[in-house]
């Protein structure tokens, strides 16, 4: 007789695993495709044993570097850089699979009034939760076998490739535990993954100062308990022991947090929200202000970061990639004086893209709103057309505006810091500047589409970002003819602060951001509001 | 805008067409809402309110069809005329990180300003907590957000779409009460809805349509001309000979006891015939609205399955 609270787990497991099958496949392949193209990366990139060394006497002192990859442990062989530079992201990668994995079974589905029917049914208090936590186990071993498999695949030693997988796994695995714990304690499931992206946060930082001083203290945080297995060098497999007892004190945490509460009630009651609306709240503007504040200062946070890493790894460049012959199919047209500018560059071009992405995300969050039925009171209202949709398209060009200089300003001042030339501040931020009509066009490119083919809208602008990245990547590499890039803004825009600044094609790309904004804006005065 | 009675008239449709691709949601549909009057709109799921109050709104375009409201064009004017509306959705669907008194007041002032000391009043009246994130309220809550926006507004105008889906009863007590005052007030009230019972108990007049047109509009009292009374009697002497009268539907009984329908024109003969039989008790029951219906849609139902029926 197996115990009454777990009844019905097995079924519930069946059920999400295949409501979930679509989802966990695209988390498994994309674990496996950034371990294969890693190793690849690694393997052409450093094909002599003087461009390793290189490499390793630049990152083994690069506190930035260690601070986002980890420990510089097992430098001295190609597998070695390879888990160094990829293990991070995948754990990364495990860590949200887990968590959405884990909390849409659990608290949305409460939320949601899901958990209730089925708990009405033949199913124990505890199956959900373990449901939701074995789906999620079910994911991280899928892809610690998938990770080890695009390792072997792409030549690397076995062993210590299915040691990155157990290792990235078993990380995963003490997230969906945390997600097991935030499902408890928060009401809601936003809430609830606000708390485990806050948990991985200090899971990250406790590990970057641990390795970068080197005290230890990287053993406090989950992520430093996966990169201790030193896949490829040291070969430990001991530290994953270390995850699995995490995660068994966690679930047994979230099991004592279950039994004492309500179906539907968190730990943490919902704090109560204004009765009121403040004075700002009063115009579609107001409200547009609000909707994106949080997606806002999310991306402005995460572009920022991004440009001072990238900013703070110019000092390294020129030795990292002074005498490597394969770095010029990355870097083009290099020239030992203008490297640090050629680096700076081609990141400036990868901040701009993500800026970019904001941009289309946020003109989106307008079609978001028709399509679920929340444009039409406020349409009802005497708000106009033009205000409405106005609205979102001012955020998408003020918010990617501000996004893009403040991740520029950070990114020269961590540049000019690590080379120790003040002159770059400026001229990195000249550099972004320039590139602004470009997000411009992004945000105008979403707009557009909002208006005249709503319904198409997010997979055509999400599809031409893809295409803009692919071309930004490759056409260059790759030989393309040139019309393929006339169809990217970046294309147009010189890519500084190597390259001069040229009045035309921003003026152009300015001036077709703004045909396309008044379009966009035309064709959603004259078509249907269309709500589904 | 005068008709012929010299009453203006709030909202005046007629033969609007809406089509979606191949789908005709509005197929010449009519619609006359005079000044001042609660005026029913029903008809069965599906019919095309939604979609008629959308082409009020200007919120959808009118393919044919001349649709006037207060005076303007929904479509060309759509922000002047919607100060002086106020409208509940069918369906509400709110911001879910906005709380409940966020909401309203946004709408409120989206919609040209509320009346504070009308807020707090609507707010206690229908028991809603204005605190609570959009997120964590019920349907029915989500609604009382919308009917307190409205309701607290100084609209001449108001829309109102199935507003009472997801109510409890003594909450739709509280609404009809409200809409009995908006129309002591002297503003006008479009209320859709497929509750007959919502709709007897406050309209005025009432349009009814079906697959996108008009099948029956006017009074209550004159749609019960086209519908029958039900009755019930008791006499001292069986009955005989009433189904040879003419208007008189689904005869029953036996042992001193009978029960028929009988159309509104044949009630006085009816009741004529069974007086020489000696009634000792006698039942009528004036049709609701909920016979209208069936009687309207519930014979052509009948007709339009009877093939499918035979097929299968």
């Amino acid at each position: 007789m197996r115990a009454p609270a777990l009844a019905g787990t097995g079924t519930l497991v069946r059920f999400a695993l295949r409501r979930d099958r679509v989802r966990l496949a695209v988390w498994v392949a994309v674990g496996a495709g950034l371990t294969a193209q890693q190793s690849l990366g690694s393997q052409a990139f450093y094909d002599t044993p003087e461009a390793l060394a290189a490499y390793r006497a630049s990152v083994g002192s690069n506190a930035a570097t260690i601070a986002l990859a980890g420990p510089p442990v097992g430098l001295d062989t190609v597998a070695g850089a390879v888990a160094f530079e990829i293990s991070f992201t995948l754990v990364l990668v495990a860590a949200l699979m887990a968590m959405s994995t884990t909390i849409r079974h659990t608290r949305a589905d409460e939320e949601a009034g899901r958990t209730e029917l089925v708990r009405a049914a033949r199913v124990g208090r505890h199956a959900p939760l373990l449901a939701g936590v074995g789906l999620a186990a079910l994911g991280c071993a899928a892809i610690a076998v998938a990770i080890g498999a695009a390792g072997v695949a792409t030549g690397l030693p076995a062993g210590g490739s299915f040691l990155l997988g157990a290792s990235v796994g078993t990380a995963g695995l003490v997230f969906a535990a945390v997600s097991a714990v935030a499902a408890q304690v928060s009401g809601s499931a936003r809430a609830a993954y606000g708390i485990v992206l806050a948990v991985f946060g200090v899971a990250f930082a406790v590990r970057a100062v641990g390795d970068i001083e080197g005290d230890g203290v990287s053993w406090l945080s989950p992520i430093g308990w996966a990169q201790a297995t030193h896949p490829y060098s040291d070969d430990r497999w001991w530290p994953l022991l270390l995850g699995l007892a995490g995660t068994g004190v966690l679930l047994a945490g979230a099991r004592a947090l279950l039994d004492r509460r309500d179906l539907g009630a968190g730990v943490m009651s919902p704090r109560p929200g204004a009765a009121s609306a403040s004075r700002l709240l009063g115009s579609p503007w107001g409200l547009a202000g609000r909707l994106h504040r949080g997606a806002l200062l999310g991306w402005a946070g995460g572009l920022v970061a991004l440009g001072a890493v990238y900013g703070s790894i110019a000092g390294s460049v020129q030795t990292l990639l002074g005498d490597n012959p394969a770095a010029e199919t990355f870097l083009p047209a290099l020239s030992t004086a203008g490297l640090v500018d050629a680096y700076l560059g081609v990141t400036l071009g990868m901040v701009v893209l993500t800026t970019g992405a904001y941009a289309v995300s946020a003109a989106l969050r307008a079609r978001t709103e028709e399509s679920a039925g929340r444009a039409e009171p406020v349409l009802a209202t005497a708000t106009s057309r033009p205000a409405w949709l106005g609205s979102h398209a001012a955020v998408a060009l003020l918010g990617s505006t501000a996004v893009l200089v403040a991740a520029g300003t950070v990114m020269g001042l961590s540049a000019a810091a690590a080379t120790g030339d003040p002159a770059l501040t400026g001229r990195v931020l000249a550099a972004t500047l320039a590139h602004l009509p470009d997000v411009w066009v992004f945000a105008a490119v979403a707009t557009v589409l909002v208006g005249v083919l709503p319904r198409a809208a997010s997979a055509t602008a999400w599809g031409w970002v893809a295409y803009v990245v692919v071309v930004t990547l490759f056409a260059e590499s790759l030989d393309w003819p040139s019309w393929v890039d006339d169809l990217s803004p970046l294309a147009w825009t010189p890519a500084g602060p190597g390259e001069p600044w040229a009045a035309g094609p921003s003026i152009v790309l300015a001036a077709v951001a703004l045909g396309l904004l008044a379009t966009g804006l035309a064709g959603f005065r004259r078509r249907d509001l269309a709500t589904g | 805008m005068r008709t012929l009675r010299g009453m203006t008239s709030a909202i005046s449709v007629t033969g609007l067409v809406k089509t979606f691709g191949a789908t005709r949601a509005l197929d010449g549909l009519d619609l006359e809402v005079t000044t001042g009057e609660v005026h029913g709109f029903l008809g069965p799921n599906g019919s095309g309110k939604s979609t008629t109050i959308r082409v009020l709104l200007g919120l959808l375009r009118a393919d044919t069809g001349r649709v006037r409201l207060l005076g303007g064009d929904p479509w060309a004017d759509a922000v002047a005329l919607h100060r002086r509306l106020a409208y509940v959705p069918g369906d509400v669907t709110l911001w879910p990180g906005i709380t409940g008194g966020e909401a309203i007041d946004l709408l409120g002032r989206l919609q040209g300003g509320l009346d504070p000391a009308r807020r707090i009043e609507l707010l206690e009246r229908f028991d809603l907590d204005p605190r609570k994130k959009a997120r964590t309220y019920s349907k029915g809550n989500r609604q009382k957000v919308a009917l307190v926006a409205a309701l607290a507004s100084d609209a001449e105008l108001f829309v109102l779409d199935e507003p009472t889906s997801g109510l409890d009863p003594l909450m739709e007590a509280v609404f009809r009460d409200e809409v009995r005052g908006l129309r002591a007030e002297g503003r006008t009230v479009l209320l859709s809805s497929h509750i007959l019972a919502e709709a007897e108990a406050l309209c005025d007049r009432v349009s009814i349509i079906r697959h996108g047109r008009t099948v029956q509009s006017g009074s209550l009292a004159e749609l019960r001309h086209l519908t029958r009374t039900s009755i019930t009697a008791e006499t001292a002497r069986p009955v005989t000979g009433l189904d040879a009268l003419p208007g008189v539907h689904d005869l029953a009984g036996g042992d001193g006891r009978v029960r028929f329908d009988v159309d509104a024109e044949a009630l006085d003969a009816a009741v004529r015939h069974l007086s020489g039989f000696g009634i000792r008790a006698l039942t009528s029951a004036p049709p609701t609205l909920e016979e209208l219906f069936l009687r309207h849609y519930g014979e052509e139902l009948a007709e339009e399955q009877l093939p499918e029926a035979v097929r299968s």
